[in-house]
């Protein structure tokens, strides 16, 4: 079973999943398998505006470990994170990061705040 | 969670037969820049789906967007849309996106649209002409015929309005050939900047084209539905 450790910048208590990515999809926005998939399908608000079609990065997280074991990263993903508010090394977008080795464990820091493109509306 | 508006269908314009235009009456006036979207909160099968639409009206309108959709064969979210009344509430969040133009650049600037994908782009077309620099200021429109593009008669008036703008079409199934004939192949200049939307794998194969042309990366902006 793959692990997915989800820490919250916003003070929630960390939850830990556990799941076979082997079962994906587990609901229908994101990649299937991917974080976005794995944090909604077990009742994990992460906000994705744009259905989890790779589109805006409000689905962005920071994989603070385990980040050699997601999927590689495209050039639509790079250039959405290029634009993402708060981006790191590790920044991924949800939607498309995907768990496929049963043996992952990875963690994954969900930002407080999804912002969107207009100065003064916090999302 | 991001902040839910409620938006009133005011009015339905059909541009075909599966095409059509959704117009919402907002209670509060609604910021957004040129090219965002909006997010649909769409009760669907006892369940709540998010679906982008991108705002096809200009900032300046800011108590009523309108949003371009078509029906997609087994859609839920558009066939939800489709089937509402004018009067019926919308759900949604945003502005959302990054695939924006907030004034004309300082280059050549070419939008490539893809059916629908003319949506983001028409109040980039707005804002691109009511800030240009003299630059040239171009669409290419993917379509069938030019009577199947959306907004043409807008188009030709603001082509009679602006001299530095042109518009044509292609049909979408030569946009990419047609890109590279006229923005590679064409000459050496490759100081234009492009913004291309479109559904599905047409918008990554133009993006490829210029970018590997020799365009730079951030001057090749685009969005996929």
């Amino acid at each position: 079973m793959a692990k997915l450790r989800v820490q919250f910048e916003s003070g929630e208590p960390e939850r830990v999943i556990e799941f076979d990515p082997a079962r994906a999809p587990f609901q229908h926005d994101g990649r299937p398998g991917s974080i976005l998939d794995v944090l909604l399908a077990h009742g994990i608000h992460l906000e994705h505006a744009c259905g989890g079609n790779c589109a805006c990065t409000t689905c962005h997280v920071v994989v603070k470990k385990g980040s050699e074991r997601l999927s590689e990263s495209e050039e639509a993903e790079e250039d959405l994170l290029d634009k993402a508010p708060g981006l790191t090394p590790t920044s991924r977008l949800g939607c498309q990061a995907v768990i496929e080795d049963p043996d992952a464990e990875i963690v994954v820091w969900i930002p407080r705040y999804t912002i969107n493109q207009i100065s003064g509306h916090g999302g | 969670m991001a902040v839910e508006l409620d938006g009133r269908l005011e009015a339905v314009v059909d541009h075909g037969a599966d095409t059509r235009s959704l117009f919402l009456g907002l209670p509060v006036p609604f910021d957004f820049r040129p090219g965002q979207f909006i997010s649909c909160r769409l009760p669907v099968g006892g369940e709540i789906l998010n679906r982008p639409y991108s705002i096809a009206s200009s900032p300046e309108e800011t108590r009523r967007l309108e949003i371009v959709l078509n029906l997609v064969p087994g859609g839920p979210g558009s066939h939800y849309l489709f089937g509402l009344a004018v009067g019926a509430a919308v759900r949604f969040t945003g502005p959302w996106g990054s695939f924006v133009l907030d004034r004309a650049p300082e280059a050549e600037t070419v939008f490539i649209a893809d059916g629908t994908g003319i949506a983001p782009i028409r109040p980039m077309l707005r804002r691109g002409v009511a800030t240009a620099t003299g630059r040239p200021l171009r669409l290419l429109a993917g379509a069938a015929a030019r009577d199947r593009v959306l907004y043409r008669d807008e188009l030709d008036a603001l082509a009679r309005e602006y001299p530095a703008f042109r518009w044509d079409h292609v049909p979408s199934a030569a946009l990419a050939d047609e890109v590279r004939r006229r923005w590679v192949d064409g000459d050496a200049d490759r100081s234009r900047h492009f913004f291309v939307c479109g559904v599905g794998a047409i918008v990554p194969a133009i993006r490829d084209v210029l970018r590997h042309a020799g365009y730079e990366r951030r001057a090749v902006q685009y969005e996929k539905w």
